[in-house]
């Protein structure tokens, strides 16, 4: 018990919060509004998990929230092209996918830090989904795509379906597979994983693309709850997605993944803001507390890192630490 | 003063021997490159936008840039000492509202002492969230970005921050709207805060310790170089630009929630690194900051008299940016002392 706690530092703070809900609210307990909270946290935890693997590497890819836009409308307009469900869902998940492919090459091959390259792949994608769509709204009404959020397989929400999936590959993929040990090796020494004759760029690359499918799908969800897709949509996004898996406690410098975190990551912020909306608190306070939670996140994670170095050498050099950051 | 005379020898280490002496043009282009570039469209734009070289054309692009030049100038020094400050955008908009609030309340006086005021403030809070709790500088400025906004929705919940357009003569409103010997005065503002950022850079012991620093954190602190320091110096400098591209700002644009400028952050980061400062630190170029804030406008405001919609822009912007940098990441690879062969390795 005590050594789940260690591990998921974020189950103390998740319960405790939940439980003031509880008491504050007569309807945070209700099963309509738990489910809402779940499937809302499983709609951000999808990207979450592809993003662990990117800080995992030490990485942001800043460009998902306008491969959520692009996506989305590239599957609605296919739909409204007349285009089958399946090609629909295909297209969004492969222009995911491209955009992801497009990053891991400028990133590797043309040697442009990730965070400028992504920096400017989300100016470029957010831009391609505006002049697409011409600021237009592309609404679709088709049951298929609605099926993705509101389908109920036995009785499970589908997006809690597919995230408990993703969440399952992704744990397995970071702790059972050479490919997850390869990441977290990147992560933390990208010339040491080099010189063992790890095939870094290559690996690079594949990640980004994983986040960029993620991100397709992610598009996918969006687009089908609001049946529609436009260049406005996943504006900010990035920062949620990078929030929850900081939240989760990988470490931002890389070496370090949790999945699990992740997944309580999502969970806690959607919980605050259900909280927030159910106490009828003016949206701003919501940014507020995401903000707050994310510094006393990471002010926690650095007092921990400080109290175990008196007992433990720093494995770590300072100047890493420092120049990571 | 024996601190100073052992930090600066290490300093003038990033600046100038990076590379091999030799490449003297790799080492022009770090610092005129962008200008040059400049120069080159300023040339071919009267042929493409025979509108571009009337005085009140530009004027309007010189007033326009003005505020994103300031923080620039800010955010140089926080990039050359090897962090971003993410917040800038919700520091802005905070106090921007803050500014409004101030003048509908006291007048000009207490309008400009509290964009001065709230810019520091927040520089201190990033400041502070850095070295006192230890948050890795992108995260507390997430963080912060998150919670500067909040703040500013906040006050503004009741509709925007306005300046009353019986204010319009007020010395405050001229602020925007004001031009000297033909130049608009944020732009003059802007031009003054280079000038201090340069000097400030390369003429003082703080600046030369910040790029130091940028280059080697550990050992700046081995020559005595207090992180504390000149993470203080550089985030309280940051929101002091802030503060002063506020009023410019403010006076502009007239209005102010917690929306405003949504993305400013990535606008100024990227002006500051297509400008030739190094994303890991250690190397400063303010005149590369200068000439690139202006790229981007005279750039976007070309695409505008060409008819190209604002979406076409961004994807003109981001492809500049990658062009630059992948120009950047070739350069330093093939300059970098070492092999031809090892050059032509991919990056780490």
């Amino acid at each position: 018990m005590i050594n789940t706690i260690k591990k998921v530092p974020l189950l103390v703070p998740l319960v405790l919060v939940a439980a003031i809900l509880a008491i504050t609210t007569d309807t945070f307990l209700s099963a309509g509004n738990l489910e809402n909270v779940l499937v809302a946290a499983a709609i951000l935890a999808i990207p979450g998990i592809a993003m662990t693997f990117c800080l995992a590497m030490g990485e942001f890819d800043l460009s998902i929230g306008s491969t959520v836009s692009l996506a989305g409308v590239a599957c609605c307009s296919a739909l409204i092209a007349g285009q089958s469900l399946a090609f629909s869902l295909i297209a969004a998940l492969g222009v995911g996918a491209l955009i992801g492919l497009a990053n891991g090459l400028v990133i590797t091959k043309l040697g442009v830090t990730p965070f400028i390259a992504t920096l400017a792949t989300m100016v470029i994608v957010r831009g391609a989904s505006l002049a697409y769509t011409d600021g237009h709204d592309q609404i679709v009404s088709s049951p298929g795509l609605k099926y993705l959020v509101a389908g109920r397989p036995l009785g499970i929400p589908m997006p809690i379906v597919l995230a408990v999936v993703v969440a399952a590959l992704g744990w397995w993929t970071i702790n059972r597979t050479r490919f997850g040990r390869w990441v977290c090796a990147i992560g933390s020494n990208r010339d040491a994983a080099r010189m063992s004759g790890l095939p870094v760029d290559r690996i690079r690359i594949a990640v980004y693309v994983l986040v960029g499918l993620s991100g397709g799908l992610w598009g996918l969800l969006i687009s089908s709850q609001l049946q529609k897709g436009n260049g406005q949509l996943g504006l900010g996004f990035e920062l949620d997605a990078i929030t929850v898996v900081v939240l989760g406690g990988t470490a931002l410098l890389g070496g370090r993944a949790s999945v699990i975190g992740t997944v309580l990551g999502a969970v806690m912020i959607e919980t605050i803001r259900n909280g927030l909306n159910l106490l009828n608190t003016p949206p701003a306070y919501q940014r507020i507390s995401v903000g707050l939670l994310l510094i006393a996140a990471l002010a926690l994670l650095a007092l921990r890192r400080r109290e175990k170095r008196g007992t433990k050498p720093n494995r770590v050099p300072a100047r890493v630490q420092e120049s990571a950051a | 003063m024996s601190t100073q005379t052992t930090t600066q020898k290490p300093a003038e280490q990033p600046v100038t021997g990076s590379r091999s002496p030799k490449v003297s043009l790799g080492r022009l282009w770090d610092t005129w490159g962008v200008t040059a570039l400049l120069i080159l469209l300023l040339l071919c734009t009267p042929a493409v936008a025979p509108g571009f070289l009337e005085i009140e054309n530009l004027q309007s692009v010189l007033r326009e840039s003005a505020y994103v030049g300031i923080v620039a100038v800010g955010m140089t020094f926080a990039i050359a000492s090897g962090a971003f400050d993410l917040s800038v955008g919700g520091q802005l908009a905070l106090t921007s509202v803050v500014t409004l609030m101030a003048f509908n309340g006291g007048g000009t006086a207490a309008a400009v002492a509290a964009a001065i005021t709230t810019g520091l403030l927040c520089g201190l809070v990033n400041a502070g969230l850095i070295t006192q709790l230890k948050v890795p500088p992108f995260v507390a400025t997430l963080g912060s970005l998150f919670v500067f906004r909040g703040i500013a929705y906040l006050l503004t919940q009741d509709g925007p921050q306005t300046l009353p357009y019986e204010h319009v003569d007020s010395p405050f409103a001229k602020i925007g709207s004001l031009n000297l010997a033909g130049l608009p005065v944020p732009f003059l503002i802007m031009v003054a805060v280079f000038a201090a950022g340069w000097v400030l850079m390369r003429r003082t012991a703080i600046g030369r310790r910040t790029l130091a620093y940028g280059s080697s954190p550990s050992a700046a602190r081995f020559c005595g170089i207090s992180d504390t320091r000149i993470r203080l110096f550089v985030f309280v400098l940051v929101g002091l630009t802030v503060g002063i591209a506020a009023l410019t700002y403010i006076t502009r644009v007239w209005t102010a929630d917690g929306s405003a400028q949504d993305g400013f952050e990535l606008k100024v980061i990227a002006a500051v690194v297509l400008g030739g400062t190094a994303l890991k630190g250690g190397k400063g170029t303010l005149i590369g900051t200068f000439s690139a804030v202006f790229l981007v406008s005279v750039l976007n405001e070309v695409l505008v008299s060409q008819g190209v919609e604002s979406a076409y822009q961004r994807i003109v912007l981001g492809l500049v940016l990658i062009v630059a940098l992948t120009i950047d990441g070739l350069r330093t690879r093939f300059a970098a002392p070492g092999s031809f062969r090892r050059a032509l390795r991919p990056t780490s």
